[in-house]
């Protein structure tokens, strides 16, 4: 079979759900599945993973697995160093999953797996500098420059959510006060929502009586959804989570200077009621404003399933890679290159066909295959 | 690749050196910076660079500048303290020198300095920070520097940590540079001393001065060392300022390695403890990821000029 028309599976899995999905080299989705997350016990949730892909493998010849997690993923992308909401610490997960399925696995954390499909398939595609954010129950983050991930030293750069913008601010559960998804999430939405609905405004009028009148059942949607419908209260709602966007993003193009900016997860479903005023607050904010060009802020386009079908493409770069390197030589086994830090070859390549395209860092490009040719 | 001429340009004066592919310096010289008059700005360089020239085998120029330059590593799109606006400064130089001319951001500069020759030698990832008057950034990630998709990344002075804070020269509000460089040490200084604090008296004579519009930065961080009280309390406020705002960025970049460099730096074990207590202290999720190493900048004020030089070896990219 070619490589290039080969199926991967793409594996999200999130507090709740494990959602696993069958796509193709352009970004298709043509299966799917869905699993409650056991929480408990790593074991149990690997269990549930390899019980889904046999399941779609039934179906389809698929060639290799692509995990997105929420949680710190090392630097090679085998392990979970940690993972807010399920049971996982120093967790092998690709081995472990690797070893019940005989087929390449690759682990990525969630943000930069939706962040991925985004370049690959929507709202980033060719663009050379790229942050993806996204907003849900908290805040995801990623950088592609080139198009490759940044990964820092140990994995987990990117991690947005937890930049200070309130000194002594909400309480966070990394640790800290102040932490910018305390502000501009889908949780920070919520908790404003429900706040104002507690102190018994008239204003939160509509918003009470969508939550049948009890304020704790208020919802990041919700809000949404009246404010799609013209309350102003939920208006306004959105437009203090969107000041709060635009400001940390202003905080990011100084530190990053994106091309264009990607707002992705539940909370942009928004769309302009949020990112018209993070719009608004980026210009207002951002440093050196008039005296350089500034990045564009679009929406996601690929919805909640794109880290489903990023897992599932960077699975694909891996299971290419990998034969490239089974074919190309017997001395050099798979799993030794592995062990070598196969995650940054993959993307090398990326990165070069990348400079290909825009004709940047041919230099850089060229090194970058004398280095693969060399290793291979 | 033999010799490169590294060019630092400051607000007072333009250090210009002769750099070998180990980042030694050979030749120096300088002049005076012109800083009211582009022109004379650029003549000043060309003239510091004619001279290194002339006496020794150069094959490129690399200038560090403190503003915005964009990415094709020779405009310079804004500088705060001269009077460069969409300035084609490369360019120019070249045309005059006849050798190929590259300007980075002055920051960058030194932050690859430190990166190729100085404290983070061995790293891959690295931020650095020049805490002088302002706070400069430099991002080195996988082994390039960052420089964004305009050329004006890594302005780590100018992101925000407090809403509505301090004016900052950048037109923004509270931007990190109001609280964790020179000009807020002094600032908290003075206000401390305008207070009419009784502390703050003292440090005033121990540092031999009673106008308190008269206290520098240099002198309180002596008084420090002499183990003035007051003195202390300031720069532990500012290693506390600078170590959560390296906290907020570490979980950008994620780097192996922070270098700390600057004039702000000689006050080294004071604020460096305080800034390392923070740093641990707002790092997210501290207890479940790696931390990375924490240092002093080893290259002092060349850094610039040596990275400049350094990064002159590199090709320009093709636009
Ligand atoms: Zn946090
Ligand atoms: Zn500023």
């Amino acid at each position: 079979m070619a490589l290039t028309q080969a199926l991967t599976i793409g594996i999200d899995i999130g507090g709740t759900k494990v959602a696993a999905g069958v796509v193709d080299p352009e970004g298709n989705i043509l299966d799917r599945l869905r699993r409650d997350t056991p929480t408990k016990d790593p074991r149990e949730t690997e269990d549930a993973i390899a019980e889904i892909v046999r399941d779609l493998e039934s179906r389809h010849d698929v060639i290799a697995v692509g995990i997105g997690a929420a949680g710190f993923v090392d630097g090679t992308r085998s392990s979970v160093l940690f993972a807010p909401h399920l049971a996982w610490r120093h967790e092998p997960l690709r081995d472990a999953v690797e070893r019940r399925l005989g087929v390449p696995v690759v682990v990525e954390n969630d943000a930069n797996a939706a962040a991925w499909s985004e370049w690959r398939f929507g709202g980033g595609q060719g663009e050379s500098h790229l942050v993806c954010v996204t907003l849900g129950t908290g805040i995801g983050g990623a950088i592609l420059n080139d198009g490759a991930l940044q990964r820092g030293k140990f994995g987990i750069a990117g991690e947005f959510g937890h930049m200070q913008v309130v000194p002594g601010g909400h309480r966070c559960e990394c640790g800290n006060r102040g932490c910018w998804e305390q502000y501009a999430s889908g949780n920070a939405l919520t908790r404003e929502a429900r706040e104002l609905a507690l102190s018994g405004s008239p204003v939160a009028h509509n918003l009470l009586r969508a939550a049948g009148g009890d304020p704790r059942k208020i919802n990041g949607p919700m809000v949404t959804e009246l404010a799609k419908d013209g309350d102003p209260v939920a208006v306004e709602l959105l437009e203090d989570v969107g000041r709060w966007l635009g400001i940390g993003l202003a905080n990011l193009a100084a530190a990053l200077d994106p091309g264009t900016f990607v707002i992705g997860g539940g909370v942009s479903d928004a769309g302009e009621l949020l990112l018209a005023p993070a719009r608004e607050a980026f210009k207002r904010t951002l440093t050196g404003r008039g005296f350089r060009p500034e990045a564009r802020i679009v929406r996601a386009v690929l919805g909640p399933e794109a880290g489903m079908v990023g897992a599932a493409d960077l699975a694909r770069e891996e299971a290419t890679w990998l034969r490239r390197v089974r074919v190309k030589t017997t001395a050099v086994t798979a799993k030794t290159a592995a062990a070598r830090g196969r995650s940054t070859r993959v993307e090398r390549a990326a990165r070069k066909s990348a400079a290909r395209r825009t004709g940047l860092r041919a230099a850089s490009a060229e090194s970058a295959v004398e280095l693969d040719d060399s290793e291979a | 690749m033999g010799l490169t001429i590294g060019i630092d340009v400051g607000g007072t004066k333009i250090a210009a050196g002769v750099v070998d592919a180990d980042g030694t310096i050979g030749a120096r010289t300088h002049r005076d910076t012109p800083a009211d008059s582009v022109d004379a700005t650029a003549a000043a360089i060309v003239d510091a660079a004619a001279e290194l020239i002339a006496a020794h085998e150069v094959e490129a120029v690399g200038i560090g500048a403190a503003g915005f330059v964009s990415s094709d590593r020779s405009t310079v799109l804004f500088a705060p303290n001269l009077a460069w606006r969409d300035e084609p400064l490369g360019a120019r130089v070249a045309e005059q020198l006849k050798i190929p001319v590259v300007v980075e951001n002055d920051a960058n500069a030194a932050a690859w300095g430190e990166f190729a020759f100085g404290a983070a030698r061995a790293a891959e990832h690295m931020v650095c920070i020049t805490v002088g008057t302002g706070i400069g950034g430099g991002v080195v990630i996988d082994g390039e520097l960052l420089r964004g998709a305009h050329g004006v990344a890594a302005e780590l002075g100018h992101m925000r940590v407090v809403p509505g804070g301090h004016r900052c020269g950048c037109g923004a509000r509270g931007c990190w540079e109001q609280y964790a460089s020179g000009r807020a040490l002094v600032r908290e200084g003075r206000a401390q001393a305008e207070s009419g604090s009784l502390a703050a008296a003292q440090m005033l004579s121990v540092c031999g001065i009673t106008d308190p519009a008269e206290l520098t930065g240099p002198m309180i961080t002596e008084a420090a060392a002499a183990g003035d009280p007051c003195a202390m309390e300031l720069l532990e406020d500012l290693g506390r300022w600078l170590g959560e705002g390296l906290a907020s960025i570490a979980t950008l970049f994620d780097p192996s390695t922070i270098v700390i460099g600057g004039g702000v730096s000689a006050a080294k074990e004071l604020l460096m403890k305080s800034a390392q207590v923070a740093f641990e202290k707002h790092l997210p999720a501290r207890s479940n990821r790696p931390h990375p190493s924490f240092g002093l900048a080893e290259l002092g004020n060349d850094a610039g000029l040596i990275g400049a030089a350094d990064l002159a070896r590199r090709p320009v990219p093709v636009l």
